[in-house]
C-alpha cells in the first residue's frame, strides 16, 4: 500500500477534513510534552466516534499499520510519540459529555474531553472530580487514564483508577468492549478487565469513552506554606499533619525552586525566612477546631524544632498563589533544559533515599545543581537537574544518562518506582526492569498480545515485544 | 503618627455568585468570605508606613457581622495593633458607614485614614469620599503611590489617561487602589500572637448614628448569559450581519 493509497483510504473511513498531513500538523500531534525524539508521522486523524476508531484499528491490522493515539500530549514519558511513520489517532473531536447522573454522582464523557472541562462540569454539577495536577488545561481524560494520572491531591484522593468506573475502549484486534457496565459499584463477575487499560499507556486498546465518579465538593480548602530545616523534618511534619488532620494535599520543594518560581513569575515568597524545604499542606475545614489544630500543629513543629516560619491563605487569590510556587516550578525551570525523573518509594524511606541521590549527583558532577519537588505525601519525587549554562545539551544529556544509571540503581535498592505517575513510554522502557521482574514483565507481554495481536497500538512503548 | 485602616469582610473574590432563588439578593449562604481585596492593600500600606517608621500604632475598624473579627484578626497578624468591631448584621449604604467612620475618626484623632477604593461586592465606591467630606479631612482617591514628609501627603492616583500626582495635607482620607501595593502573607507565628490584639466592639447605636437605609433593593437578577458565536462564511456575510441582526454598523 502506498502512502497515497492510504491517505486515500482513511479518508473514504472517516472523511477527508479529519486526516491531516500539513507538516504543523506532523509536528504537532507527532509529540508530547518530552519533545526529545523527533516526530514523523504519517498522518493525523480526527475520528468522531467509537465506530470510526473501530473502523481504523481494523484498517491498521488489516495492512499492519502502527497508530499512535494521542491525548493532550502533555505527557512526560514520550508515550504519545510517532517516530517511525505511525498514524496519530487524536481524539480532539470526541469530546462531548454523554451523561450526568446525579443519583450515581456519575458522569460518562467521551475520551477527548479536556480535563479541567471535566472539573468544570462537576463543579456545575455542585460536585468535584480530584485529579488535578498543572496540565489539566490541555490534558485530556482519555489520556489521564491511560497514565493513570496522579497529581496533587492523591494522598487524600488517590489516582486517576480510583474515579473511573466505567470504559469503552476499542482493543488493539478491533472489538468493541463495555467495561464495567457504565459503572457498576460493585461486579465481581471474573477479571475486571478495565483496569488493565487503566495505566496502559495505549498499548492494549484505545479508550472511547469513560465514566467517572464524582465526589463531594471539599468546603473551604486552607493552604499552608512552611519553611522546614531538612528532607527528614519534611516527613515528621507530614506525620504530624497526618495524625489529626485529614490533608488534600502535601507537597515540598527545595528553596532553589522557590527562588526561581519568585523571579520568573512575579509571586511573592510566603515569608522572607529562608529554609531548605518548605512544605505545602491543604486541609479541608468544614469546622473552626481544624484551623486550630492547624495552628497547634504547626507551633508543635516549630517547638521541636523542624519548622522555621509558616504562612496560611487568607482568602481563595491567596490559596491559588500559594500553589502556584509549587505548580509553576515545572514551566519555571523547562528554561534551563532540565533533566527530570519521576521517581517514588515508600514515605518511610524518602529522607535517606533522597540523600543518597542527592550525593552520588554532587560527588560526580559537583557543577550540576538539583532542584526537588514533588507529591512528597505519596512518596513521590520529582528529581530534577538543570543544565550548566556552559555545557553543551548533548554532553549534558549523556552526562545525566549516567546519572539515571546511579538513580535507577537506587531506586532498585530501595524498592521503589522508576516512574510514579508519568508513565513508561520510550523514556523509561530501559529501566523497566528495575521495578518489575522478568516474570512480571513476560507476563505482561502476553497480555498485550492477547488484546492487541499484531502490534498496532503504540508499538513499542514500554516494551518491546 | 496613628493611622487608622477600615476593612470590609466580603463573598470571596474568586467565588462564583449565584443569585437566590427569590432573587432577593445573591446567596451568601456558605460562601467563602474573605477581606475585601482592596482593604487587604490598604492594610499592607499602613504596615510598610509602619515599617518605615512613619506610622507608630495601626488600629483597624471593620463594620459588619460578627464574622467580620476573622478579617480583622487577618489585619492584626499583618501589622494592625488593635480593633474596633462596629457589629451590624444589616447591610449599609455607604453613608451610613462613613457616618460611623466619622465617629471613629473623631474619637481616635488618626493622622491617616486607609481604605480601599471600593468594595468588590456593592462596588458603590462613596464611602472614603464621603468620609472626608464628613471629617472636614483631606481626600486622595485610587492611589498608586503614598510617601509622608511631615505633615504632607504626596500621591500619585490612577485616572483616565494617565497619573496625577497631589499634595495633600495631614490628616487626611486615602481610598487605595490595585497596584499600590502587593500584599504580604500572614505569617502563622502572627496569626497567633493576632488572636491576643485588643478587639473592641461595639454597635452603631454606642455611636447614636441612624443607619436605616434609604434604598431598597427591589429585585437582583444575573447577568444575561452569553449567545454562543457563529462562524460566517465571507466579509459579506459578517457586514450583512453586523448591520442587519446585531444592528451596530
Ligand atoms: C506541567 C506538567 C505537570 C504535570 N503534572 C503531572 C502530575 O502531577 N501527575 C501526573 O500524573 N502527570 C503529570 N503530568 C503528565 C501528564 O500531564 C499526564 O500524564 C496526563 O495524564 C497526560 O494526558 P494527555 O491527554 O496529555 O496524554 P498524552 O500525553 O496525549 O498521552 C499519554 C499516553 O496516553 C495514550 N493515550 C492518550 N489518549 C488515549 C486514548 N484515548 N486511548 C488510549 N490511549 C491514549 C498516549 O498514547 C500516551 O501513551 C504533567 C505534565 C506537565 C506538562
Amino acid at each position: 500500500m502506498t502512502q497515497q493509497e492510504m491517505l486515500q483510504a482513511l479518508q473514504d473511513l472517516i472523511g477527508a477534513d479529519k486526516v491531516r498531513t500539513d507538516t504543523d500538523a506532523l509536528i504537532t500531534f507527532g509529540r508530547d510534552w518530552t519533545k526529545i525524539h523527533e516526530p514523523k508521522p504519517s498522518a493525523i486523524v480526527f475520528p468522531r466516534s467509537t465506530q470510526e476508531v473501530q473502523a481504523l484499528v481494523k484498517f491498521a491490522n488489516q495492512h499492519q499499520l502502527a497508530l499512535v493515539p494521542s491525548g493532550g500530549r502533555t505527557g512526560l514519558s514520550a508515550g504519545a510519540v510517532a517516530t517511525q511513520g505511525e498514524i496519530v489517532v487524536a481524539f480532539d473531536y470526541m469530546n462531548k459529555l454523554l451523561e450526568f447522573n446525579p443519583v450515581d454522582r456519575s458522569v460518562t464523557v467521551e475520551a477527548g474531553m479536556i480535563t479541567e472541562q471535566l472539573q468544570q462540569i462537576a463543579e456545575e454539577k455542585g460536585l468535584f472530580y480530584p485529579v488535578d495536577f498543572a496540565s489539566a488545561g490541555s490534558s485530556q481524560i482519555g489520556g489521564n487514564i491511560s497514565t493513570n494520572a496522579g497529581g496533587i491531591k492523591v494522598i487524600r484522593y488517590g489516582m486517576t483508577r480510583d474515579w473511573v468506573t466505567g470504559l469503552r475502549v476499542v482493543t488493539g484486534q478491533g472489538d468493541i468492549l463495555e467495561l464495567n457496565n457504565r459503572g457498576l459499584l460493585k461486579n465481581n463477575t471474573g477479571y475486571d478487565l478495565r483496569h488493565l487499560f487503566i495505566g496502559a499507556e495505549g498499548t492494549l486498546g484505545l479508550i472511547t469513552e469513560a465514566t467517572i465518579q464524582l465526589a463531594r465538593a471539599p468546603k473551604d480548602l486552607q493552604v499552608l506554606v512552611l519553611g522546614v530545616v531538612g528532607m527528614a523534618e519534611v516527613m515528621q511534619v507530614l506525620h504530624t499533619f497526618q495524625t489529626s488532620l485529614d490533608l488534600t494535599a502535601f507537597e515540598f520543594f527545595s528553596h532553589n525552586a522557590l527562588e526561581k518560581v519568585v523571579e520568573h513569575q512575579g509571586l511573592n515568597a510566603p515569608f522572607d525566612t529562608q529554609a531548605p524545604y518548605y512544605a505545602l499542606i491543604e486541609f479541608e475545614t468544614t469546622q473552626e477546631e481544624q484551623l486550630e489544630e492547624a495552628m497547634r500543629l504547626f507551633e508543635a513543629c516549630v517547638e521541636q524544632g523542624w519548622v522555621v516560619d509558616g504562612a496560611m491563605s487568607q482568602s481563595e487569590q491567596q490559596a491559588q498563589n500559594l500553589w502556584r510556587l509549587r505548580e509553576d516550578i515545572s514551566e519555571t525551570i523547562s528554561q534551563y533544559t532540565p533533566y527530570k525523573n519521576d521517581i517514588s518509594v515508600r514515605v518511610s524511606k524518602v529522607p535517606q533515599f533522597l540523600a543518597e541521590v542527592d550525593q552520588v549527583v554532587s560527588e560526580h558532577y559537583p557543577d550540576f545543581e538539583i532542584v526537588w519537588f514533588g507529591h512528597i505525601g505519596d512518596g513521590n519525587l520529582h528529581l530534577n537537574i538543570l543544565k550548566p549554562e556552559n555545557l553543551a545539551k548533548e554532553e549534558f544529556f549523556s552526562r545525566c544518562h549516567q546519572v539515571s544509571q546511579w538513580v535507577f540503581a537506587i531506586v532498585s535498592r530501595y524498592q521503589g518506582s522508576v516512574s510514579a505517575e508519568h508513565g513508561v513510554g520510550l523514556i523509561k522502557k530501559d529501566y523497566l526492569h528495575h521495578t518489575r521482574t522478568p516474570e512480571e514483565i513476560a507476563y505482561m507481554k502476553a497480555i498485550k498480545r492477547a488484546f492487541d495481536p499484531h502490534n498496532v497500538l503504540n508499538p513499542g512503548k514500554i516494551f518491546d515485544l | 503618627m496613628k493611622v487608622l485602616v477600615a476593612v470590609k469582610r466580603v463573598v470571596d473574590y474568586n467565588v462564583k455568585v449565584r443569585v437566590k432563588a427569590d432573587q432577593s439578593d445573591v446567596d451568601l449562604t456558605n460562601v467563602k468570605m474573605a477581606m475585601n481585596p482592596f482593604c487587604e492593600i490598604a492594610v499592607e500600606e499602613a504596615v510598610r508606613l509602619k515599617e518605615k517608621g512613619v506610622a507608630t500604632e495601626i488600629v483597624v475598624v471593620s463594620i459588619g457581622p460578627k464574622k467580620s473579627e476573622e478579617q480583622m484578626r487577618t489585619a492584626m497578624a499583618l501589622g494592625a495593633d488593635r480593633g474596633i468591631l462596629i457589629e451590624t448584621d444589616e447591610a449599609l449604604d455607604s453613608l451610613a458607614v462613613a457616618k460611623l467612620l466619622n465617629k471613629v475618626v473623631a474619637d481616635e484623632q488618626p493622622g491617616l485614614v486607609l481604605l480601599g477604593k471600593q468594595s468588590i461586592d456593592t462596588d458603590n465606591n462613596q464611602t472614603g469620599q464621603m468620609l472626608s467630606a464628613l471629617a472636614g479631612m483631606s481626600l486622595g482617591t485610587y492611589a498608586s503611590e503614598v510617601a509622608i514628609e511631615g505633615e504632607q501627603l504626596n500621591l500619585v492616583r490612577e485616572i483616565d489617561g494617565g497619573l496625577q500626582k497631589l499634595q495633600l495635607k495631614l490628616p487626611a482620607v486615602v481610598t487605595v487602589d490595585l497596584r499600590l501595593n502587593e500584599p504580604r502573607y500572614a505569617r502563622l507565628p502572627d496569626i497567633m500572637k493576632a488572636k491576643k490584639k485588643p478587639l473592641e466592639v461595639k454597635t452603631p447605636a454606642d455611636y447614636g448614628v441612624d443607619t436605616a437605609s434609604k434604598v431598597t433593593t427591589l429585585k437582583v437578577e444575573p447577568p444575561a448569559e452569553r449567545q454562543a458565536g457563529i462562524k460566517v462564511a465571507s466579509v459579506e456575510e459578517l457586514v450583512d450581519k453586523l448591520k442587519n441582526e446585531a444592528k451596530v454598523i
